[in-house]
């Protein structure tokens, strides 16, 4: 499904680059993780494959189409999800309005269904009385679990995740994971986790470690 | 369209800030629709004034033409003991009534005054402590009769047209005024003080004697009582009588005591222009149709006064407009430019999810959009109070600056107000230092500030651009922010 080609970025000097030369694939109804140290480029290759930034070189190809050719903000709109660590909800807006309006923005096949997001929140474990409750007034977890739904209103086939569980105790981590899980097995999407958990990476199908400007595959 | 609804949602939620937004944006509006109701005001008010302070011309003897005259003839007359005499030719009744038919005239009054003494009655008599009743003010013209009454008649067409009337100096107390079905007849108007020590009233009659001729007594009846704001000789002149024995008659019953040369003659005719701003064409036009002799003369000094004072209160409101919406829309750029930041992480999370960016700047348009709505409500409910307060301020401003400068420059010379009665000379000479400037009678008017619906739509563009403006200047760093640099840090 998403496939990197020669993938390499740096900041400020080419000869210093965080990684070079990445040659990944990534497939529906799996999920993955990919594990490092802070620093070494993790989330800057999650915002590469999220379409947020544009490699400096090689290219992200999605469905044998090459992320140029489909422009980043089109890329954004309808084939990529992004879960933040930092849930990155609309503030002023309750569950189920963050999830209308991620739908309407996304063009999703249900947009305007105001019972599927309902249904979908329910899933989640957001219930009836929290769905209308502005979202600064929910936990931490359920702030998350919003964010998932999010992505699964969406019609997008690949969802990122940048430190999803990075704010959450145990529970709740296991729980969030669980989604994940979920996304990938039920919904066949291709589910990417940027962690450096190693206990939430061994709960994925694949797991990738970033060291040495290099993908290493770990399982 | 789900920007609207982001923007709804956002101004809803965000009640406070909205309430703020909302405030900022009413004081904004409220100087500017003061500024935009000021300045129609003003415009009205300079309208009004064609029609209210309007312009006066007046047709009297050429001054200039008859000194020339006498100077010419001085010269070339041999004998030396004989002092030459200005003499003036008395304005034609026929000429004026020509002049009358131009389109520009509203309307006119005859003016013929003359003296005549008391018989049947006592004047007001003054004392002063600078000599009797000698003829000739300082501004009046010497008179073809050396003889001088102690009653003054002033002659005219109308009460009600004379600046004295018009001006609120007078005021009829009793009975009516002259009018112009007065002429041919003896009715006249008198002082209240005059009155009062003569226990006269409306209905009675009295006696005067001409002070020339046969000195023949005259009938006249009263009419109406007057009463004068000033009736102190001081302000007269110290040459005059005192102004309660001052008489208003028909300009025909003036002419009569004068004399029967002066059937169908006036000192002087004053014509009231409909439109101030042609009162030069209309001059022009007036003089093609009569002679030498005579000369027409404009005072449109009333009418400038206003146009010139509503010109300033309309410049300021211009300037009150202009400076409020720059600093407005600067105001409200800062103000958009800080809710932008704050709201940043938003924006990003809209980018990540791929939404446009003018979709991003159209949300903020449209929630400003909506602040702006409702303050211009509140605007057009607070916009009259501070644009009356304003108005007049600036109004009364005006006037004394307008009245200072033209009391300033009115001060030497002006238009041939009467400075005193001479026997049988003509009233408005050319003026001397006992006129009276034009500024006196200025009044300038109220500006009527009100909430008119072309005011509003005047607001709402210029609420419409402010917001527009500022969100436009806000947004440029909407377009510069990247969703990475927001949302991964």
């Amino acid at each position: 499904m998403l496939r990197t080609e020669g993938l390499g970025y740096w900041y400020q000097d080419k000869e210093q680059p965080l990684f070079q030369d990445i040659n990944l694939e990534f497939e529906e109804g799996q999920s993955y993780a990919i594990l490092g140290h802070s620093g070494t480029g993790k989330t800057t290759f999650l915002s590469l494959i999220a379409g947020l930034d544009k490699p400096r070189e090689g290219d992200i190809f999605l469905n044998d189409r090459s992320l140029k050719q489909i422009g980043l903000t089109n890329y954004r709109r309808h084939d990529v999800a992004i879960v933040f660590q930092a849930y990155n909800l609309f503030n002023y807006m309750s569950p189920l309005n963050n999830l209308l309006t991620a739908m309407a923005i996304t063009d999703a096949s249900h947009a305007g269904d105001r019972g599927y997001a309902q249904r979908v929140l329910n899933d989640l474990g957001i219930g009836d009385d929290l769905i209308t409750r502005n979202v600064q007034r929910l936990s931490g977890g359920q702030q998350q679990r919003v964010a998932i739904a999010r992505t699964m209103c969406c019609d997008a086939k690949l969802v990122v995740a940048d430190e999803p569980t990075g704010n959450l105790d145990e529970d709740n981590t296991k729980e969030v994971i669980d989604q994940f899980q979920r996304i990938a097995h039920e919904q066949q999407k291709c589910v990417i986790i940027v962690t450096h958990e190693p206990d939430v990476a061994a709960r994925c199908d694949h797991q990738y470690r970033l060291e040495n400007k290099q993908f290493v595959r770990l399982a | 369209m789900n920007f609207f609804k982001r923007a709804w949602l956002n101004v809803w939620a965000k009640k406070g800030r909205s309430v703020l937004l909302i405030l900022v944006s009413s004081a904004i509006l409220m100087f500017v629709l003061a500024g935009l109701l000021i300045r129609s005001a003003a415009v009205k008010a300079t309208e009004t004034a064609k029609t209210d302070a309007g312009a006066t011309m007046t047709l009297s003897a050429n001054r200039q033409a008859a000194f020339k005259k006498m100077q010419s003839s001085s010269s070339s007359s041999s004998s030396k003991s004989s002092r030459p005499k200005l003499t003036l030719t008395p304005v034609k009744l026929s000429d004026a009534k020509s002049i009358a038919k131009l389109s520009n005239i509203k309307n006119y009054n005859v003016t013929s005054s003359t003296t005549a003494n008391a018989k049947s009655y006592d004047t007001v008599s003054t004392s002063t402590g600078m000599g009797g009743n000698s003829s000739g003010g300082p501004g009046g013209m010497k008179s073809t009769s050396s003889s001088s009454g102690d009653t003054q008649i002033d002659g005219v067409t109308s009460t009600a047209l004379t600046t004295d009337f018009t001006d609120s100096q007078s005021k009829i107390t009793k009975g009516r005024g002259i009018k112009a079905s007065d002429k041919g007849t003896n009715n006249v108007v008198i002082e209240k003080e005059l009155a009062s020590q003569n226990n006269l009233t409306v209905g009675d009659t009295m006696t005067i004697k001409e002070t020339t001729g046969s000195k023949s007594t005259l009938k006249v009846k009263v009419v109406g009582i007057y009463k004068a704001s000033s009736t102190s000789s001081a302000s007269a002149g110290p040459m005059s009588t005192d102004p309660a024995n001052t008489i208003y008659a028909s300009y025909t019953l003036a002419n009569t005591i004068k004399g029967s040369k002066y059937a169908g003659t006036a000192d002087s005719v004053t014509f009231n222009v409909t439109n101030p701003a042609k009162a030069s064409a209309t001059k022009k036009a007036g003089n093609k149709l009569i002679s030498s002799k005579y000369s027409l003369s404009t005072d449109d000094s009333s009418y400038q006064s206003i146009k010139a004072s509503m010109n300033n209160v309309e410049g300021f409101a211009n300037k009150i407009v202009w400076l409020v919406a720059i600093a407005g829309t600067i105001i409200l750029a800062l103000i958009v430019i800080l809710m932008i930041r704050e709201r940043r992480f938003e924006i990003g999370v809209l980018l990540s999810l791929g939404e446009a960016r003018w979709k991003i700047v159209a949300q903020f348009f449209t929630e400003m959009l909506m602040v702006i709505v409702i303050a211009l409500a509140i605007a057009g409910v607070g916009g009259k109070f501070v644009g009356n307060q304003l108005g007049s301020q600036l109004v009364s401003q005006s006037t004394t600056t307008q009245t200072t400068s033209s009391g300033t420059s009115s001060q030497p010379g002006g238009g041939g107000q009467p400075g005193g009665s001479g026997g049988s000379g003509m009233r408005g000479g050319a003026g001397g230092p006992g006129s009276t400037t034009s500024s006196a009678k200025t009044k300038n008017p109220d500006l009527e500030i009100a909430v008119s619906a072309v005011d509003l739509a005047e607001l709402g563009g210029f609420g419409l651009a402010i917001t527009f403006l500022s969100i436009m200047i806000a947004s440029g760093g909407i377009l510069r922010l990247e969703p990475k640099k927001i949302l991964i840090s």
